[in-house]
């Protein structure tokens, strides 16, 4: 008897590893199962008053990008609301001035076109056109069929031009989901003659699958919401920041035969207009 | 004998301070963290008995437990640690040497106190991991946190015995 009493003395260390082992564990059991274990959390007092001073100290040093955050942002809604006023002004404006507009066809005219060339198995495919400089076709001047949109006036000689066609690496066209606001290039990978894609889509951008989408119309080379194509995929863009989405090209380039092309009025003047900031 | 308490007592305010308010929020990678309080254990007197070697080390688990959300975790590793850092000390402690002393580069030399501080340091890891992870086990995981954690506290624990030893 003695000589247990002994030993369990001795190793009565023993026993309080134990104990605490056991303490431990019954806390780390409880807090996973059970919300009363707040007190052994930051959750109780002195820990809370200890944090959230810290916190209150902390947000000093924030203060001057708080700052500045706050600057920003105030800054872009007085441009928001710049922006918004003038808009209302030339609502109230165009209400009377509708009918001129419409019958001035917004400064586009249209001009029909054969195909006497096109490719498709390259990366940088080109479609020849039968009309040039002596019918009012001229570089950079929108191409669509009566599907949608088929590309843009590369260069033109005096009875033909060459057109970029989506299905060309060049080919950067400005465009917009219907419904949406979000603007985005299209661009094709130089694989499938039925698909291009949509690169930098913004992530906050609200649309579906099978969206149509539509030309910008902020290029001046086409007007708006000309159809392009159907998104049917979506992925990330390497970076992983924007959307990159799969569109099915409405039109089909092996059968394009007779074209539309744009040309604008006022081309000349907003092209020169942003050139002279560019320069600057 | 009340001095030392105290000081034993300041230095566990102070080092839970540090430990809570600056090492605890940073997590290099991902996953190395850096417990410094270990720092505690490993500098407690080195006749400290059993007992109080345990009962510091839990309080001090402990105490890091509640202020990162981490109810028994710490106090679970940092028990182990003062449970077998006598065995791990005597391993260190040159033989025929009988005074009371504190654990540091000075008493032990550089390098059976890294050493010393190295072993504890790996043990209190890999129970502290252990817990942590009890239901997500991916040993490559455990590892990597282990060694890092190890790594980062090593120096910390070396950068603060270089310091505390040319003063």
């Amino acid at each position: 008897m003695q000589t247990i009493l002994n030993f369990l003395i001795r190793h009565n260390h023993w026993f309080l590893f134990a104990l605490l082992m056991g303490i431990s564990f019954v806390l780390i059991v409880s807090f996973n199962n059970y919300q009363n274990a707040v007190f052994f959390t930051s959750a109780n007092r002195v820990a809370g008053n200890l944090f959230s001073m810290v916190t209150d100290v902390e947000s000093y040093f924030g203060l001057q990008g708080e700052n500045e955050t706050l600057k920003e942002h105030n800054r872009l809604l007085i441009e928001e609301l710049d922006r918004t006023r003038n808009e209302l002004a030339a609502l109230q404006d165009s209400a009377s001035l509708e009918k001129h507009a419409n019958a001035v066809n917004n400064g586009f005219y249209y001009t029909t076109a054969r195909v006497v060339n096109n490719s498709l198995n390259r990366i940088d495919n080109y479609i020849t056109i039968d009309k040039g400089l002596s019918d009012g076709v001229d570089s950079e001047m929108g191409v669509f069929n009566d599907k949608g949109v088929v590309g843009i006036v590369y260069q033109s000689s005096e009875n033909y031009s060459i057109v970029i066609p989506l299905l060309n690496s060049k080919s950067n066209i400005n465009c917009r989901i219907k419904g949406s606001d979000s603007f985005c290039a299209l661009q094709w990978d130089g694989s499938d003659t039925r698909y291009s894609y949509l690169v930098d889509l913004p992530r906050y951008s609200a649309f579906e699958m099978g969206d149509t989408v539509v030309t910008s119309g902020f290029s001046s080379i086409f007007p708006a919401d000309l159809p392009v194509g159907r998104i049917c995929n979506l992925e990330d863009a390497e970076d992983g920041l924007f959307y990159r989405a799969k569109v099915e090209l409405f039109v089909d380039f092996s059968a394009v035969t007779t074209l539309f092309v744009v040309g604008n009025d006022g081309k000349h003047e907003q092209s020169q207009l942003e050139n002279s900031i560019g320069k600057r | 004998m009340t001095r030392n308490t105290f000081i034993r007592l300041r230095n566990f305010v102070l080092l839970s301070l540090v430990q809570v308010l600056i090492f605890s929020q940073i997590h290099l990678f991902g996953y190395a963290t850096a417990y410094i309080y270990i720092i505690f254990i490993l500098k407690l007197p080195r006749h400290t008995t059993r007992n109080e070697l345990l009962i510091w080390s839990f309080l001090f688990g402990l105490t890091v437990d509640i202020f990162c959300n981490t109810p028994g975790i710490n106090a679970a590793a940092a028990t182990v640690v003062g449970f077998v850092r006598n065995h791990v000390l005597a391993a260190f402690t040159q033989k025929g040497i009988a005074d009371d002393f504190i654990p540091g580069a000075r008493s032990l030399q550089w390098g059976r106190y890294i050493v010393y501080s190295l072993i504890c340091t790996s043990i209190f890891f890999t129970v502290l991991f252990l817990l942590e992870m009890f239901t997500v086990t991916s040993p490559l995981m455990l590892l990597t946190g282990v060694l890092s954690s190890t790594l980062l506290t090593m120096l910390f624990v070396t950068v603060i015995e270089f310091f505390s030893h040319a003063r």
